[in-house]
């Protein structure tokens, strides 16, 4: 598991918690380039459609959702790999998750305030978005539980608290080595954030059952989650839309693009900090055979839909179907289609499987493909539904364009916090993979 | 007083927790790097009460949602199209996601409650325990009571040997 030889138990705690109590330039510069990035792409276009109304954006009479709602989609995607893929792996005992976990929830955590954000960019007039919350407005209104918006209110906001809980507790003892390696105000600060914790057998024993409790919990949310953001789509009657298919198409497409969020969180982790002997080879390989069989499911899903568009023989629906695989957005739905199904083969190869660059590049090929995917959706369904009178056309706006950019801004931005104030590996678990302190051992 | 012992193995660590318990010593604490599952053995842990809270979380949670979906629609007609006013399906999704909801909170308030945490007073501690080293603190000795404590741990190997004061 290890490349370059087992550290200690006391190695690691240096090497990973040294990560975060030592900050140089570099950091500082990329911080600030990343915020930079974030004001002048996401929040000042933002703050101008704010001012002009939403018309800023491509959106108009016959395409009334454009690439807000796909980003949002996109994002709710990436989440899904991190709180998933760990609880999963932590209810099957997978060793290799306890390298690569702890990036993989925060992921999670930042791409559903991603994802957020651009429901907010979407709804125009933000200062209303608490109207979608289960509380009355000032005319005793409530709001409609039965619209799959509501749903999505729900169980977005579920996902958000379960998965802030579920990495906030599994980093309490590792709060507590920093707060041993610390002086000052920040030990101060990380004895609140770790609650006094000592490591008592009574303590390890709680945490680790309520700790699987979470894991339970969470798995089927996951699902639930994308499972809920398809039917904001295939629970109305557009063309395109209309697809029983949807929430496991999403499901899979959602860990689909989270696990190959996590290759190219990975590599950075790797590469910027220094990780290169905590996340090995196995981690890429089994990353990379796991993407493989999802790229496969995502491919077969892909077949489903076309043929049951085809064989149904509605009418408008195989008019969306010709306008997607012909139309205006043809050549993205191709290059969707070599991304996400043609390029991962090349993971079959374990040349490709056990080198970083060429994981960074397939990997992040995947996400393009994925982004793709969902503003593919969007765009070809929404403005070409049943009679020729209602065809539209929808092209996104620069502003769409600059904010879609600037959200990658604001995940880096908020990565780049959370690797200095919470350990990027878990220190007690990456210790639990080590030979144990045992006279026998 | 509390005597305070550090080893730098676990089955030394183990050894001395039991013979601590078995002469008598009840107030132990056992601190570790890593999970010892052993250590729970030692101390009569079995299953945790973290369980029933998961368990009334996800009850109190289901009968939240459901309740919740339904009083919104009780509460503010909104007829549709000839719709039911409580139409189950959709209000069984908002059920689920309110189960796991307060499942999760509850197992949280567990947790706390349970572990004892928060516990921000000064408790006898050594910053090793946190790093490689099994730590024991047996509270509440008695001070003609300390040299059998230390004998004990010395005997089990070790490293490290300090009386304390108890726990605020």
């Amino acid at each position: 598991m290890f490349d370059h030889g087992q550290p200690s138990y006391a190695e690691v705690n240096k090497d990973i918690i040294s990560t975060m109590l030592e900050t140089g330039p570099k950091y500082w510069m990329l911080l600030g380039g990343t915020m930079s990035v974030a004001g002048i792409f996401f929040f000042m276009p933002w703050i101008y459609q704010l001012f002009v109304g939403v018309g800023a954006a491509g959106m108009n009479h016959n395409a009334v959702w454009g690439s807000y709602l796909s980003n949002f989609i996109f994002w709710i995607g990436l989440s899904h790999s991190g709180t998933l893929l760990s609880a999963v792996l932590h209810i099957t005992n997978s060793p290799w998750r306890k390298a690569v976990y702890r990036s993989a929830e925060a992921m999670t955590l930042f791409s559903l305030m991603t994802a957020a954000l651009f429901v907010m960019v979407h709804v125009g007039r933000v200062w209303f978005v608490h109207w979608s919350f289960p509380i009355p407005n000032q005319m005793g209104l409530w709001p409609n539980f039965r619209s799959p918006l509501m749903f999505d209110v729900m169980a977005i906001t579920t996902y958000l608290t379960a998965s802030s809980i579920f990495i906030y507790m599994g980093s309490v003892p590792d709060f507590a080595a920093v707060r041993d390696a610390s002086t000052g105000l920040r030990r101060r600060l990380y004895t609140i954030f770790s609650f006094g914790w000592r490591g008592t057998a009574r303590e390890w024993h709680t945490l680790g059952w309520a700790y699987t409790f979470f894991a339970v919990f969470v798995i089927p949310l996951a699902v639930s989650v994308h499972s809920i953001v398809s039917w904001d789509f295939a629970l109305s009657a557009v063309p395109g839309f209309h697809h029983t298919i949807f929430a496991p198409y999403f499901v899979c497409g959602a860990i689909y693009s989270g696990t190959a969020g996590i290759v190219t969180v990975m590599y950075c982790l790797r590469k910027f900090l220094g990780f290169s002997r905590y996340i090995g080879q196995v981690h890429l390989d089994s990353l990379g055979k796991l993407l493989i069989a999802l790229s496969m499911i995502w491919t077969y899903i892909n077949i489903v839909e076309l043929f049951t568009t085809w064989y149904g023989g509605t009418s408008y629906e195989l008019e969306a179907l010709s306008f997607r695989l012909t139309g205006f957005y043809a050549p993205m739905y191709w290059e969707m289609i070599l991304f996400c199904a043609f390029v991962p083969l090349l993971m079959l190869s374990k040349k490709i499987r056990w080198s970083w660059n060429k994981m960074l590049v397939v990997s992040i090929l995947i996400n393009i493909g994925m982004l793709t995917e969902r503003f593919i959706i969007v765009a070809t369904s929404q403005p070409r539904k049943f009679l020729p009178d209602s065809f539209g056309f929808y092209v996104p706006s620069w502003i769409e364009i600059s904010i879609t950019f600037g959200s990658f801004a604001i995940f880096a931005t908020l990565f780049l916090i959370f690797i200095k104030w919470v350990p990027a590996i878990s220190l007690y678990e990456v210790k639990e993979t080590l030979k144990p302190l045992r006279r026998d051992a | 007083m509390a005597i305070v012992g550090s080893f730098a193995f676990e089955e030394d660590f183990l050894g001395a927790a039991k013979t601590l318990k078995a002469s008598g010593f009840d107030k132990l604490s056992l601190l570790s790097p890593i999970p010892v599952e052993e250590a729970y053995e030692v101390i009569g842990l079995d299953k945790s009460r973290v369980r029933h809270f998961s368990l009334a979380g996800a009850i109190f949670g289901a009968i939240a949602g459901f309740a919740l979906a339904v009083g919104t629609a009780l509460v503010f007609i909104l007829p549709t199209g000839g719709r039911a006013i409580i139409s189950v399906p959709p209000y069984l999704i908002i059920t689920y996601e309110m189960t796991i909801l307060f499942g999760v909170l509850f197992t949280l308030l567990g947790f706390h409650f349970v572990s004892g945490l928060p516990a921000w007073r000064d408790r006898p501690y050594l910053d090793s325990a946190g790093i490689d080293r099994f730590v024991i603190v047996v509270e509440g000795v008695a001070a003609d009571q300390a040299t059998r404590a230390e004998a004990i741990f010395r005997d089990a190997g070790a490293d490290e040997i300090q009386q304390v004061e108890d726990g605020q």
